[in-house]
C-alpha cells in the first residue's frame, strides 16, 4: 500500500518542508529535498506502472472517509488503474526532469526554495487528479492544478504582465471549471453518487432518458459530458478558452514546459478519456468533442505560422497538439489520445526545456527575430530542438509519428462527416505544423546573427542540470512511440477496463485496416511542411515578407491570433466593466450600503451601547433579571396552557 | 396525618434499600473513582511538601486528566446504570467527559506561565481544577436529580474558589463572589424545580420522570419544575437572560480560569442540559422547545450586540461564548438526533476554538504586564506574524467563515434546525452571525491594519506555542479531516435519543 | 388531629413572618436572631412530620454553628448595613411586583395540580411499623447503603470548601512569632554564634558583615 502512496505524497511533503521552511533552508538544501522526493516519486511511479501494466494488479486503496452528509458520501481512495498508472509515469518522470532543469535555469532567481515548492505542490496536485477515484477528488486535483498553475505563472509577481497573465489564467479557467463544477452536480443529481464505480456502472442504464428544462427535452448523460468537456476545455486551452495559455508563458521556462505542455493541459484528454464509460453513452458529446478537437488542430496551426516569440510558437503548437487528442477520443480512439498525450509529454516537454536553453544562451531573449546563426556554439541544444521538431511533426520512427498517425487513420476509419472534417484539418495542421517548427529552428539557429555583439559574445552551451534532462527527454522523444505502440495495438489488451468503448465504436480497430495514402499522408505532409520551410526561410528569406504584404488581412488574421483577445475584450469585459462600474457606483454604494451595512451598521452599534447599559455591575442587578426571566418563562406557560 | 407521611416515604426507600441493596458495579464510575483518589492523594501531598511543587502537580494533573480520558475510551461503557440508578455511563457522557477533560488538561498547562507570574503559584490550583473537573464529570453522568445537583455543587464550588483564586486583586476576589452569589441563587432554583419535580412525578431519578410524562400525565407542576431546572442550567451555560455574571467573571477572574470557565464547565453543563431535556423530559418536547427557543435567540441577539462596544478581550470573548451557547442551543431546539449531533459538533469545536483564542490572551504580555486592551493589538502582523495568523484564524473561525472549524459547527447547528421546521430560528441564527462577524473582524482589522505598538514580550513559552500550534491546525484543517468528530458525534447523540 | 394541625399553622406562620422580617428588620443582629427563630420553627414542623432527627440537627448545625457564626461577624465586622440597604425602598415596588407574581403563579401551580406522594408503585413491599425501627437507624441504613455514592460525593464537597476557605483566607503572615520546636531543637552553635574580635574603642561604630 505504502508503494501506491507514497509517489503521491511524497511531493506534498517536499513542497511543504521548502515551502514553510522558505527562509531557512539554503537554496541547495530546498532544491536537493525535493529532487530527491520527485525522484523517489518517480522511481516508484515506474515500479507501479510495471506492476500495473504487466503484472495486471490494479488497485483501489481507501485512505479515509471524506464528506458523509445525508445521501453524499465521499472517501479519498487511490484508484490506481492502467490510465492512472501511465499519467503517474508521466507526471512524474517530466516533473522530475523538469525539477532537475530548474536547478540550472533558475540559478539567478531569488526565491528558489519558493519555486521548488510550488513545482512539488504542482505535481502532487497533478497526482491527486489522475489517481482520483470519485469526480470530488477529481475536482480537488483539477482546482488544485489551477491553483499552482496560477501560482507558477505569477511567480515574478513583480513583473505586471506576469501578474497580469496569472489572473488571466485563472479567470479564463473558471469558465471551464464552472461548466466542469455543474457537470458534477448534474452527475450527483442523476447518480446519487459521485463514485467512478457506481457512476459508471449506471451510466448504461440512464442512457436515453431525458430531462425537461425551460421547455425542452434534453439527454441527460448528452449534457453532463458536454458539461464536463466544457471543464476539459478550460483546462486544455481548447477552442475559444484557448486564450489564457498564450499569456501563460509568461511563467518560468520549465512551468511551460511542466504545466503548459506536458501535464496540466492534458488533464482534459485525461479526464474526457476516465470517463469513456459516460461520453459512449453520449454521440452528440462526442461530435462536439470531435469538432472542436479538430478546430482547434487548425486554428492553432496557422496562428503558430506567424508569431515570433520562440515560446508563443511552441506554446501554440501544444493547443494544435491538445487539439489532434480531443478528437481522437471524440472518435473514440481514447487510447490513441492518450499515447500522443505520451509521446508529446516527452518531445513538447524537450522543445520547451530546449527552447529555455536558447533563452538562457541568448541572455533571456525570447524574441526569434533578434536570434539566428547560433547552432554552432551550442550544437546539443541544436540537436535536441531537431529530434524534438521531428518528433512533434512526426517524421516516421520519432515517437510522434506513431501516435499522429493512428489519431489520423482513426479519424478517417470513423466514417463519420466529423471524422472527415477532422482528418482532413489534421492532415493539413500536420503540414503546417512541419512548416512552423522548421521557420521555428532555421530562425533561431540558422541565417546570419540578428542579436547585438554582446549578446553573440555571451552564447554558451547550459550547465548539465540542464543538459541531461535534455537528452533524457530526447530518449523519451524517440523511443517513446516504439516502446507505448502496445497502447493502441489491436493485439493487445492495454487498457483494461479502464477505458470503455462500445463495439460500435471501432474507429480504432479500423484504422488499422485503412488504405495506404491514408497512412502515407501524414507523413507526406510533414515532408513538404519541411521542404516549404526550408525554401521559404533558408534558401528564399526575402519571399515570407513579400507573401505577408501581398496577404496582408490574412497574415495580421494570424499574427493577432484570429482576433480572439480584441472579441473577448470588446464582448464580455468592457461590457462587465461597465455594468461593474454602474453596479459599484450605483448599486452598491448608493443602494445597498447606504441601507444595509452602513445603516445596519450604525443600527448595531446604537443597539450596542444600549446592551451594555444593562451590564451594571451590581449583583442584584444580575440576580434580578434572573427571576424577570424565569418569571416571563412561568407566565409564558401558565398563558399558553390555559 | 403529617408525620405519617415522611415514614412512610421514608419506609418505602428503606424498603428498596434493604430488599435490593448489593454492591454496586464500580467500573462504569472508574473514571470518576481515579480522579477523586488522585486528587485526594495529590491534595495530601501538596499539604506536606507546600507551594513549591506546584508545577510538578500542574503537569501531574494534566496527565491524570488525559489519563481519565484514556480510561474512559477505553472502558468504552455503552448504557450501564448503576449505583441503585444514580449514575449512567454511556456513549453521549462518554464524548462529553473527553472533551471536558482534554478542556481541562490543556487550559493547565496553558495557564502554567500565568499561575507562576501573576503570583497564582499555590498547590491548590491544579487540585481544585481537578475537583472541578471530577464534578463535571459526575454531572454529566447523574441519572438522578440528586446526583446532578450534587455533582453540580463539586464542580460550582470549585469554580467558584478557583474564579477569586487571585486573592490580591480585587477583580478576581469580587468576581469569585459575584460568581459564588449568582451560582448559589442558581442552585436555589434548580433545587426548587426538583422538589416541584419530585412532587409531581413521585420520583427523582430520570426513568421514574421520563415514566410519568411518557405516560402522558404532564402536569403544570412537573412543567414549571422543568422550567426552573432549565433556568438553573442555563445560568451554568450562560444562556440569556442567565448570563449575566459571565461578561463580569470572566473579565475578573485569572486568565486561565477564564479559559477554563469557557471551555469545560460551559460543556459539562451543555451535556447535562441536553441529558436532562432529551431524557426524562422527551416526551415535553414540545414544551420545552418553546424555552430553548427562546433562551436561545436572546443569547444569539445579546452575545451579537453587546461585544460590538467592548474594549477588554475577556469581556468581549465572554459575549462571543453567550453568543456561541445561543448557536448551540438552535441545534437542541430542534430536538432529534441530526440536532443533538450539531449540538456536539458545535461544542468540540468551540472548545477549540475558545482555547486557542485565550491562549493568544494569554501571550498579551507587555514588560511583564499583563494586558487585556483589544487596541494593544494593534500591528501585531508585524510584531508577531505567526501570532497574528493563528489568532485570525480562530477569530475567523469563531465568526463562521468557511473553511475553517467554526464554519461547519454552524452548518450542522443550521441545518439541524431548517430540517425541523425551524427556519426563522436558523434565519435568525444567520443574521446575528453576520452582525457578530463584525467584531471579530474587527480584531484582525486591528490586528493587521492599525498602527503598530510596542510588541508583547518574546518568547511565548512553550507551552502556549504548543497549544496554539494544536488548536490552530484543527482549526484550520477541520474541513480535511472532519470525521472523527462527526461520526463520534453521530454515534454519541445515537446513544442519547430513545 | 386537630392540636396537631393548630401546631402546624403556629409553626408556618411564625416561620414565614420571621423569615420576612430577616430582610426586613433594620439591625443586621435583629436579622440574625430573625434566622435562628426561623430555623427553630423549621425544626418544630420537622418534628411534627415525625423527622426528630433532621430536626436535632438542624438545631445543633444551623443554629448552633451557623448562626452564632453570623452572629460574630456580623458583630465583629462593622459592617455599614445601612449603606448596604440604600437601594432598598427604591427598587421595593418592582421586586415586590415581581415577587408577587412568582408567588401567585406557583399557588396556581401548586393548587391546579395533585402532589401525590405516593407514586413509586412498583414498590410492593409491606410497609414496616415506624415503632419498629428509629428515625436514625433508617437515615443510617439509607445514607450508607443506597446512597453512599451521593455520600461520598458530599464529603468532596465539603472537602472542597475547607481547601477554598485556606486557600482564600489563610495568609501566612511573617510579623507573628510562631514557635517551632524542632527548629529550636536542631540550631546548631557553630552556625548560630559568631565571635568577633574588636579592637578597644571601635565598637562604637563596628557593624557586622
Amino acid at each position: 500500500m505504502a508503494l501506491y502512496v507514497l509517489p503521491i505524497f511524497l511531493p506534498l511533503i517536499g513542497s511543504l518542508i521548502s515551502g514553510v521552511l522558505c527562509r531557512k533552508l539554503s537554496d541547495r538544501q530546498a532544491q536537493v529535498i525535493t529532487c530527491l522526493l520527485m525522484g523517489t516519486s518517480a522511481a516508484l511511479s515506474i515500479v507501479i506502472f510495471h506492476n500495473v501494466i504487466l503484472d495486471g494488479n490494479i488497485q483501489q486503496i481507501k485512505l479515509f472517509d471524506w464528506i458523509s452528509s445525508g445521501s453524499f458520501y465521499v472517501d479519498w481512495s487511490i484508484r490506481i488503474d492502467e490510465l492512472t498508472a501511465v499519467m503517474m509515469f508521466v507526471v512524474t518522470s517530466v516533473s522530475f526532469l523538469v525539477h532537475i532543469y530548474s536547478i540550472g535555469y533558475m540559478s539567478h532567481d531569488a526565491h528558489i526554495p519558493r519555486f521548488f515548492s510550488y513545482l512539488s505542490l504542482f505535481t502532487f496536485f497533478m497526482l491527486a487528479l489522475v489517481t482520483s477515484d470519485n469526480f470530488l477528488q477529481l475536482f480537488f486535483g483539477w482546482e488544485g492544478v489551477g491553483l499552482a498553475s496560477y501560482l507558477l505563472i505569477g511567480f515574478w509577481f513583480k513583473k505586471p504582465t506576469a501578474n497580469a497573465a496569472a489572473i488571466k489564467a485563472f479567470v479564463v479557467n473558471r469558465v471551464g471549471d464552472f461548466g466542469f463544477a455543474l457537470g458534477i452536480l448534474a452527475i450527483f443529481l442523476t447518480f446519487d453518487s459521485v463514485s467512478y464505480d457506481i457512476v459508471f456502472n449506471a451510466a448504461p442504464d440512464i442512457s436515453g432518458t431525458n430531462f425537461v428544462f425551460l421547455g425542452h427535452s434534453f439527454d441527460v448523460l448528452t449534457v453532463i459530458c458536454i458539461l464536463l468537456f466544457v471543464g476539459a476545455m478550460g483546462k486544455s486551452a481548447q477552442f475559444l478558452l484557448h486564450t489564457w495559455l498564450l499569456d501563460a508563458m509568461e511563467g518560468p521556462t520549465p512551468v511551460s514546459a511542466l504545466i503548459h505542455a506536458a501535464t496540466m493541459v492534458t488533464a482534459g484528454v485525461f479526464m474526457v478519456a476516465r470517463c469513456s464509460p459516460i461520453f459512449e453513452f453520449a454521440p452528440i458529446a462526442l461530435s462536439v468533442v470531435t469538432f472542436f478537437g479538430a478546430t482547434t488542430a487548425i486554428f492553432a496551426a496557422t496562428v503558430a505560422l506567424t508569431q515570433n516569440d520562440i515560446k508563443r510558437v511552441i506554446a501554440y503548437s501544444t493547443c494544435s497538439q491538445l487539439g489532434y487528442m480531443f478528437f481522437a477520443c471524440g472518435v473514440s480512439a481514447y487510447s490513441a489520445g492518450i499515447f500522443h498525450l505520451t509521446t508529446h509529454a516527452f518531445f513538447k516537454a524537450l522543445l520547451f526545456l530546449g527552447s529555455g536553453a536558447v533563452i538562457h544562451a541568448m541572455s533571456d531573449e525570447q524574441d526569434m527575430r533578434k536570434m539566428g546563426g547560433i547552432w554552432k556554439m551550442i550544437p546539443l541544444t541544436y540537436v535536441m530542438m531537431w529530434i524534438g521538431s521531428l518528433a512533434l511533426a512526426g517524421v516516421p520512427f520519432f515517437s510522434g509519428f506513431f501516435s499522429k498517425d493512428i489519431i489520423l487513420e482513426s479519424a478517417f476509419a470513423a466514417e463519420t462527416g466529423l471524422g472527415q472534417y477532422a482528418f482532413w484539418l489534421g492532415i493539413l495542421a500536420a503540414a503546417l505544423t512541419a512548416l512552423y517548427s522548421w521557420r521555428l529552428i532555421i530562425l533561431t539557429f540558422h541565417g546570419k546573427p540578428r542579436a547585438d555583439e554582446k549578446v553573440m559574445a555571451h552564447v554558451h552551451e547550459s550547465p548539465k542540470t540542464m543538459t541531461i534532462p535534455l537528452v533524457l527527454l530526447a530518449l523519451g522523444a524517440i523511443l517513446s512511440g516504439y516502446f507505448l505502440l502496445p497502447m493502441v495495438s489491436e493485439y493487445h489488451d492495454f487498457w483494461g477496463t479502464s477505458i470503455l468503448v462500445l463495439p460500435e465504436h471501432s474507429a480504432l480497430h479500423d484504422a488499422h485496416h485503412v488504405a495506404f495514402w491514408v497512412k502515407a499522408l501524414p507523413t507526406i505532409a510533414a515532408v513538404i511542411g519541411i521542404g516549404l520551410a526550408y525554401y521559404l526561410y533558408m534558401f528564399r528569406p526575402d519571399l515570407p515578407p513579400k507573401i505577408a504584404k501581398t496577404f496582408r488581412p490574412l497574415y495580421l488574421f494570424s499574427y493577432n491570433k484570429w482576433y480572439f483577445d480584441e472579441l473577448y475584450n470588446y464582448c464580455f469585459i468592457k461590457p462587465a466593466k461597465y455594468l461593474g462600474y454602474g453596479l459599484w457606483k450605483q448599486g452598491d454604494k448608493a443602494l445597498i450600503d447606504g441601507i444595509g451595512p452602513d445603516g445596519m451598521a450604525n443600527a448595531a452599534v446604537h443597539i450596542a451601547k444600549r446592551a451594555i447599559k444593562l451590564q451594571s455591575g451590581y449583583v442584584y442587578h444580575y440576580a434580578f433579571a434572573m427571576l424577570v426571566g424565569l418569571a416571563a418563562v412561568i407566565t409564558w406557560f401558565l398563558f399558553s396552557r390555559s | 396525618m403529617i408525620s405519617t407521611l415522611f415514614l412512610t416515604q421514608l419506609q418505602i426507600l428503606i424498603n428498596e434499600a434493604m430488599t435490593e441493596f448489593s454492591a454496586p458495579d464500580y467500573l462504569p464510575a472508574l473514571p470518576e473513582i481515579f480522579l477523586g483518589g488522585i486528587s485526594l492523594i495529590l491534595l495530601t501531598i501538596g499539604v506536606f511538601v507546600g507551594n513549591r511543587i506546584t508545577t510538578l502537580l500542574t503537569w501531574v494533573t494534566s496527565l491524570v486528566l488525559i489519563a481519565a480520558v484514556v480510561i474512559i475510551l477505553s472502558l468504552n461503557i455503552n448504557d450501564q446504570i448503576t449505583f441503585g440508578g444514580l449514575y449512567i455511563a454511556d456513549t453521549f457522557g462518554t464524548f462529553m467527559k473527553c472533551l471536558v477533560l482534554i478542556g481541562g488538561a490543556i487550559t493547565l498547562i496553558m495557564g502554567m506561565s500565568y499561575v507562576k507570574n501573576e503570583g497564582m503559584k499555590r498547590f491548590e490550583f491544579p487540585i481544585l481544577i481537578l475537583f472541578a473537573t471530577t464534578g463535571m464529570l459526575l454531572m454529566i453522568s447523574a441519572n438522578d436529580l440528586i446526583s446532578l445537583y450534587v455533582g453540580l455543587e463539586m464542580q460550582s464550588l470549585a469554580l467558584y474558589i478557583v474564579a477569586a483564586f487571585k486573592r490580591e486583586s480585587i477583580r478576581s476576589t469580587e468576581s469569585g463572589l459575584k460568581y459564588f452569589v449568582l451560582g448559589a441563587l442558581s442552585s436555589g432554583l434548580l433545587l426548587y424545580g426538583a422538589t416541584l419535580v419530585y412532587g409531581f412525578a413521585g420520583g427523582t431519578s430520570y426513568e421514574a420522570i421520563g415514566n410519568i410524562i411518557e405516560s402522558g400525565d404532564l402536569s403544570l407542576g412537573l412543567l414549571i419544575g422543568l422550567v426552573f431546572i432549565a433556568s438553573a442550567l442555563a445560568f451554568k451555560v450562560s444562556a440569556v437572560p442567565f448570563h449575566m455574571w459571565t461578561p463580569d467573571v470572566y473579565e475578573g477572574a485569572p486568565t486561565p480560569v477564564t479559559a477554563f470557565f469557557a471551555a469545560a464547565p460551559k460543556i459539562a453543563a451543555m451535556a447535562v442540559l441536553i441529558r436532562v431535556l432529551i431524557g426524562p423530559f422527551y416526551d415535553a418536547f414540545d414544551q420545552w422547545q418553546q424555552i430553548i427557543i427562546f433562551i436561545s435567540i436572546a443569547s444569539m441577539v445579546l452575545g451579537a450586540f453587546a461585544a460590538i462596544m467592548q474594549a477588554n478581550i475577556k469581556r468581549l470573548l465572554a459575549y462571543s461564548s453567550i453568543g456561541h451557547v445561543g448557536y448551540a442551543l438552535v441545534g437542541l431546539a430542534s430536538g432529534n438526533e441530526e440536532g443533538i449531533r450539531g449540538v456536539i459538533i458545535y461544542l468540540s469545536i468551540y472548545m477549540v476554538m475558545t482555547l486557542g483564542a485565550f491562549g493568544c490572551v494569554l501571550v498579551m504580555r507587555k514588560r511583564g504586564q499583563m494586558i487585556e486592551n483589544i487596541n494593544d493589538l494593534a500591528g501585531l502582523s508585524r510584531s508577531n506574524p505567526p501570532l497574528a495568523l493563528v489568532f485570525s484564524i480562530f477569530l475567523f473561525s469563531m465568526a463562521g467563515i468557511p473553511p475553517l472549524a467554526g464554519f461547519f459547527g454552524k452548518f450542522y447547528v443550521f441545518m439541524s434546525a431548517v430540517n425541523a421546521d425551524l427556519i426563522g430560528l436558523a434565519v435568525i441564527g444567520v443574521l446575528t452571525s453576520v452582525i457578530g462577524a463584525f467584531y471579530y473582524i474587527r480584531i484582525v482589522k486591528i490586528i493587521y491594519f492599525d498602527k503598530p505598538k510596542d510588541s508583547f514580550d518574546k518568547p511565548i513559552n512553550i507551552e502556549i506555542t504548543a497549544t496554539l500550534t494544536l488548536t490552530g491546525i484543527i482549526t484550520a484543517f477541520f474541513f480535511a479531516y472532519p470525521s472523527p468528530i462527526i461520526s463520534g458525534a453521530a454515534i454519541a447523540a445515537r446513544s442519547l435519543l430513545p | 388531629m386537630i392540636v396537631e394541625q393548630i401546631t402546624f399553622y403556629i409553626f408556618a406562620v411564625i416561620t414565614v413572618i420571621s423569615g420576612v422580617l430577616v430582610i426586613g428588620s433594620r439591625n443586621p443582629v435583629h436579622s440574625v436572631l430573625f434566622l435562628i427563630l426561623a430555623f427553630f420553627n423549621s425544626a418544630g414542623l420537622f418534628v411534627l412530620m415525625g423527622a426528630e432527627f433532621i430536626a436535632m440537627i438542624l438545631i445543633i448545625v444551623y443554629v448552633g454553628a451557623v448562626a452564632v457564626l453570623f452572629l460574630f461577624v456580623v458583630m465583629m465586622l462593622h459592617i455599614d448595613f445601612s449603606k448596604l440597604r440604600a437601594g432598598f425602598t427604591r427598587y421595593l415596588p418592582i421586586g415586590c411586583v415581581v415577587g408577587i407574581i412568582l408567588l401567585v403563579e406557583l399557588i396556581l401551580v401548586l393548587t391546579t395540580g395533585t402532589v401525590d406522594f405516593n407514586i413509586p408503585k412498583n414498590v410492593i413491599s409491606q410497609i414496616p411499623n415506624p415503632e419498629a425501627i428509629s428515625n436514625t437507624e433508617a437515615l443510617g441504613n439509607l445514607l450508607y447503603t443506597q446512597y453512599a455514592y451521593l455520600f461520598q460525593i458530599a464529603g468532596f464537597i465539603l472537602l472542597i470548601a475547607m481547601v477554598g476557605a485556606i486557600v482564600l483566607t489563610h495568609k501566612k503572615r511573617n510579623e507573628v512569632k510562631k514557635q517551632k520546636i524542632s527548629d529550636q531543637v536542631n540550631r546548631d552553635p557553630n552556625t548560630a554564634v559568631t565571635l568577633h574580635k574588636i579592637e578597644t574603642k571601635e565598637g562604637g561604630t563596628w557593624k557586622s558583615d
